[in-house]
């Protein structure tokens, strides 16, 4: 049954590809690329190098964070507040301090405001593997004669892996979906897929809509069946 | 003279080294504008002016506007990142109020002189310059019914003999909202809301429900669950005849007792970056060939004054005569906004 889930997908290709669809007919009368000619790369190369950049720097800032969050009741309520923060009204509160810091209408600027709700969700996802790691197994890799680095490889970094994994993944697909905070922070200089998406979707032009639907979809299609495969192996 | 010339290469050098930028901002939902202003556009400005054209496309005008505020607010009174903003209506008060626009903006007066005077009811004072115009039309599909109910009453009328087969998009939606306000004009506040009141039972679902956007109006109305489209765009129907998503039996129509229409404009951000640059792609934008063309490839409507150039019409566009005689100025955009509200404590809400 795991087919079903292609199901809406080859629906957007249908859409992107239709056109003088009318009801009652099943099937499209005609057919048009004038929808994917309205696709551009630009919106695509900046989401995926502010997913890209995001995601690496969530989680290497979430690394060592997750053992204090566990611990530390303070740690955990800031993180979870961060975690539940409405994107837009955190990125309305920063507009402000981004001006003053220069950092408004930049790619840095953009991917600073992803990291705030980014990171949390990597903190949370490594926080869980951590909580599962017993200790003990450090201390007896060191009587072994283990090195740090050794540790590591061989112990800690095996037993983290399905919990970067995932906080890897929630960092992506967070940064890939911002849209309030990328059109203010970024003041509509940095566009990304969700910005020229927003536009078609609100004027009806589905056909244009389901061609950027789909390229939208293409990342976190592709990263969760690479995720499922990981899992599987 | 050495020096004199120093600073010549000095400014040709520094000319080519950074490419001129004029920034944009507009909505950008509508794909034909945008692949024009692409298109057409940009390689002419950047091969007569030498400027490049970059479109900062956003889901509501309102977006720029509170970035601009928010600039204001944080003192960034310069190298903004927006050169132009189009413009009009509630946003452009709000932006007045803020005090976010520069200008007297300085044209040549091309367009009808009630262009220049008050965007729905506020004065404009020169801080946005009209670009283009619009006018409210309702379209319906000759192949289901030959003629269309002309006049508010015989809507009314129509609706009640056909219950379920009419809607309109919930206020403040752009659309619905003008479709309620044509109910002002002609019946008054009270009148206007006991008129929509009575015909609420009778529309689409009972008037329990209401399409949020007139992307649902425009699929309801092409899936056949209800018969009339409407749209502030004169040339709307022929549009989406042409891309595929009405058929080719659609038409339009105004009421007999005239539609509402405005004009739509291009304002400069307090704190752009290029005020030149803005100007020049401001003077392209209005000037009588871009619009001329615009007509041409787009089917818009040509909104300088003067004899109609009698441009080639949209299969369903009506003959631009006929729309300027049927022109009727919006409302003052604060009783505009009283009677949204009022719609939906009256209406929407009324059991």
């Amino acid at each position: 049954m795991r087919w079903l889930v292609w199901l809406p997908v080859l629906f957007l290709a249908v859409r992107s590809l239709a056109t003088r669809w009318f009801w009652p007919a099943l099937w499209p009368g005609e057919w048009s690329g004038r929808a994917w000619s309205a696709v551009r790369a630009e919106p695509l190369e900046n989401s995926l190098t502010l997913a890209a950049a995001v995601t690496v720097t969530a989680v290497l800032v979430a690394l060592p964070l997750a053992g204090p969050y566990l611990r530390r009741p303070s740690l955990r309520w800031a993180v979870l507040t961060l975690a539940l923060l409405p994107p837009l009204a955190a990125s309305v509160g920063l507009h402000g301090l981004f001006l003053r810091l220069g950092l408004t209408d930049s790619w840095w600027g953009v991917a600073l405001v992803h990291l705030i709700p980014a990171t949390p969700y990597a903190i949370i996802a490594i926080a869980g593997s951590l909580s599962r790691f017993d200790e003990d197994l450090v201390a007896q890799a060191r009587t072994l004669g283990a090195g740090p680095w050794a540790i590591w490889r061989h112990v800690k970094g095996p037993a983290l892996a399905p919990g970067l994994a995932t906080g890897a993944v929630f960092a992506f697909v967070i940064s890939w979906s911002q849209y309030a905070s990328t059109a203010l922070i970024g003041g509509g200089r940095i566009l990304t897929l969700p910005m020229a998406l927003v536009g078609y979707q609100q004027s009806g032009d589905e056909a244009v809509a389901a061609a950027l639907s789909l390229v939208f979809l293409s990342a976190p299609v592709m990263l969760s069946v690479w995720v499922e495969r990981g899992w599987e192996l | 003279m050495g020096r004199a010339w120093l600073g010549i290469v000095a400014l040709l050098a520094g000319c080519a080294a950074r490419p001129r930028e004029v920034n944009f901002a507009m909505w950008a939902g509508d794909e034909a504008r945008n692949r024009y202003l692409e298109n057409v556009v940009r390689p002419h400005l950047q091969d007569r002016h030498g400027l490049t054209l970059r479109i900062v496309p956003y889901g509501h005008t309102s977006e720029v506007v509170s970035k601009l505020i928010t600039e204001k607010a944080a003192g960034k009174t310069s190298g903004g990142s927006v050169d132009v903003v189009w413009i009009n209506g509630e946003n452009f008060r709000a932006a007045k109020q803020a005090g976010v626009l520069w200008g007297p903006i300085v044209m040549p007066r091309l367009y009808p002189a009630a262009a220049y005077e008050k965007d729905f009811g506020t004065p404009i004072d020169g801080l946005e310059t009209p670009w283009q115009s619009a006018q409210f039309v309702m379209a319906w599909d000759t192949a289901r019914f030959a003629e269309p109910p002309r006049t508010l009453d015989a809507l009314v009328a129509w609706v009640k003999a056909h219950p379920g087969r009419f809607t309109y998009p919930a206020p403040p939606d752009f659309s619905g909202s003008v479709f309620t306000r044509h109910f002002l004009l002609a019946k008054g506040f009270d009148g206007g809301l006991a008129a929509l009141r009575e015909m609420k039972p009778y529309l689409w679902k009972r008037g329990e429900t209401y399409p949020a956007t007139i992307a649902e109006l425009d699929r309801l109305f092409a899936n056949q669950e209800i018969d009339f489209a409407m749209s502030y765009g004169p040339s709307f129907a022929s549009e989406r005849i042409a891309r595929g998503t009405f058929p080719a039996t659609v038409r339009t129509f105004v009421f007999d007792s005239g539609t509402i229409g405005n004009f739509n404009y291009l304002a400069v951000p307090f704190n752009a970056a290029d005020r030149p640059a803005a100007l020049t792609l401001i003077g392209d934008l209005t000037s009588r060939e871009r619009l001329l063309d615009m007509a041409r490839q787009l089917g818009h409507t040509f909104p300088h004054a003067g004899p109609d150039p009698g441009l080639p019409r949209g299969i369903a566009t009506l003959p631009p005569a006929l729309l300027r005689a049927k022109f009727l100025p919006e409302p003052d955009a604060g009783e505009l906004v009283r009677f949204e509200q009022a719609w939906r404590q009256r209406v929407l809400l009324a059991p």
